[in-house]
């Protein structure tokens, strides 16, 4: 069996479920582990001195994965998180030393425990959890428009996860935050409302046939997506796959996610016709983490792409004017 | 497959009384205790960490009440104040809600009021509403009085228990309360297609029993 080859563990800390597909897991490794060590190969060669400037190479080396032990060096690079730390004032070590015991601070821990507590090294460990704390109270602290807001605990903590760096992590997430995804999190979500109107939009043009289906079903867009994109895509689809999403998210931002939300409807588009009901169509949103080819995170990207070619900044900039709260 | 007349066959192949569909949602502070309840009643489970729900949760669970099988589809929504712009798509068209407070926080019983004066206002007027002061298992730590609860329930004609999750003390007893409260005439049984009696005898959708059922 497949099974005894992989640990009850996963790479980053997380417990495979009960019902982890191994055999599914076992077909995709074989083949992703020589593509790994292949795009290894060639990051060592073209980026030997780790110098990541944006530019049409980077854009298709970022496309194909970010080798792990480069992903912190190069978000750091590529999304401005470094130049925003060069830029600021006051260092991380400073901000972080204006934390004041309050309300949001409060907040915050009673969430600590409640993040992945399904991942040995937040669950059996003290220094992750504190780190977490740390980046989550400080970024608080330095933006009070959007002060803590839940689903932030899985973004730090998974960027966490893969850098193992506190102060890298808190610009990341100020970087994600204020830039990249602007208005998600404020007190009024605004532009996250925004944006699941624009996926509601985007889905009506390309699979019209699915969106009458889940309107005739009743199920308002929102409630199949909102944690798509709250998290973006953390603690949704398989930790794998989410980081090949947040590798082109850093790069070329936010514009991935509308991508992976239609790859994601086109690929359980005959499931989601088959439903009948409202917890039918809920279960195959839930399970789309276990369709093999999301698990195939590398083909997942590949169709992400070959899919979605069309899908203009434009058209995106033009449909969030439309639906601006 | 799709049951469309109302009637579902048990497993044992009996004829069973009619089956009622109602959508159900949790309201309240965060971690107050809301998935917690639903896994309690749902799969039995309770977890001491459990994740902070991001946007809501969609379970269904089924119980029997007399000759009736109540299939209850439970949304369990975010609890975090900012989340409140999304909460209405959750409770439109929402038969009953369980507004959850924690008894040892005097902050999420005013939450819990505020709730309730918005569900009075903005969902379906006959919604059913039920208080829950959970984490009773806790009550040395008290900060909210049963007493003071009970008499807010009863003036504004809600259902009340104080409940633990942790212990499952009252878990059960509520969602029954609510599904002998709920009115289970034609309109709730296999609308569109949508009740289907094998599911009553999948995984953790098995019906739970109740006080005077399936006997």
């Amino acid at each position: 069996m497949a099974k005894s080859n992989y640990s009850k563990i996963d790479e980053y800390g997380f417990e495979r479920p009960d019902d982890f597909d191994y055999k599914t897991y076992d077909e995709f490794m074989s083949h992703y582990m020589r593509t790994l060590t292949r795009r290894a190969l060639r990051w060592n060669s073209v980026y030997k001195n780790r110098n990541f400037k944006k530019n049409n190479t980077m854009k298709r080396f970022i496309r194909k994965g970010i080798p792990a032990n480069l992903r912190k060096t190069c978000w750091m690079a590529v999304s401005g998180a470094e130049q925003c730390r060069k830029n600021s004032a006051l260092s991380y070590q400073q901000l972080r030393g204006k934390i004041e015991n309050s309300q949001i601070s409060e907040t915050i821990k009673i969430d600590l425990p409640r993040t992945f507590p399904d991942n040995i090294f937040f669950l059996n460990e003290k220094q992750l959890p504190n780190m977490l704390y740390n980046v989550l109270a400080t970024f608080a602290h330095q933006n009070s428009e959007v002060g803590y807001c839940q689903g932030l605990n899985y973004i730090a903590g998974l960027i966490l996860l893969v850098t193992k760096d506190e102060t890298a992590t808190f610009w990341l997430l100020k970087t994600l935050v204020e830039h990249l995804l602007p208005k998600y999190y404020v007190v009024t979500m605004s532009g996250l409302l925004t944006d699941l109107d624009v996926v509601n939009d985007l889905v009506q043009k390309h699979e019209p046939t699915v969106h009458r289906h889940i309107n005739n079903i009743g199920m308002p867009w929102a409630m199949g997506t909102t944690k798509w994109f709250i998290c973006i895509f953390a603690d949704v689809l398989p930790t794998e796959t989410v980081l090949r999403i947040w590798d082109c998210l850093f790069y070329e931002g936010s514009k991935i996610l509308f991508r992976v939300a239609l790859a994601l409807i086109k690929l359980h588009k005959l499931e989601i016709l088959e439903t009948t009901d409202l917890s039918e169509l809920m279960t195959v949103f839930k399970n789309m983490k276990n369709h093999p080819r999301v698990i195939d995170c590398h083909g997942f990207m590949h169709y992400v792409f070959d899919l979605s070619g069309s899908l203009s900044s434009r058209k995106i900039d033009s449909l969030r004017l439309k639906h601006t709260k | 497959m799709a049951n469309r007349s109302g009637t579902a066959q048990r497993p044992n192949g009996q004829s069973q009384g009619k089956i009622c569909q109602f959508k159900l949602v949790l309201l309240g502070e965060s971690a107050v205790g809301k998935s917690s309840l639903v896994l309690r009643f749902v799969k039995g489970q309770f977890h001491e960490y459990q994740e902070s729900t991001i946007g809501a949760a969609f379970l269904t669970q089924t119980i029997c009440l007399d000759d009736t099988t109540v299939k209850f589809e439970i949304w369990d929504t975010a609890g975090q104040e900012r989340y409140h712009s999304l909460a209405p798509m959750y409770y439109r068209g929402a038969q009953a809600a369980i507004v959850v407070y924690d008894i040892t926080n005097q902050d999420t019983f005013g939450r819990a009021k505020t709730w309730v004066k918005e569900l009075q206002r903005q969902a379906s007027p006959n919604i059913v509403i039920a208080l829950a002061g959970n984490k009773q298992d806790l009550a040395n730590k008290r900060m909210v009085e049963y007493e003071e609860a009970q008499t807010y329930a009863e003036e504004n004609g809600l259902l009340f228990m104080e409940t633990s999750a942790k212990t499952a003390m009252n878990v059960n007893d509520i969602f029954l309360a609510i599904a002998k409260k709920l009115p289970k005439n034609e309109q709730n049984t296999g609308q569109g297609g949508s009740v289907q009696g094998r599911r009553l005898t999948e995984g953790n959708t098995e019906p739970k029993t109740g006080a005077n059922c399936c006997k």
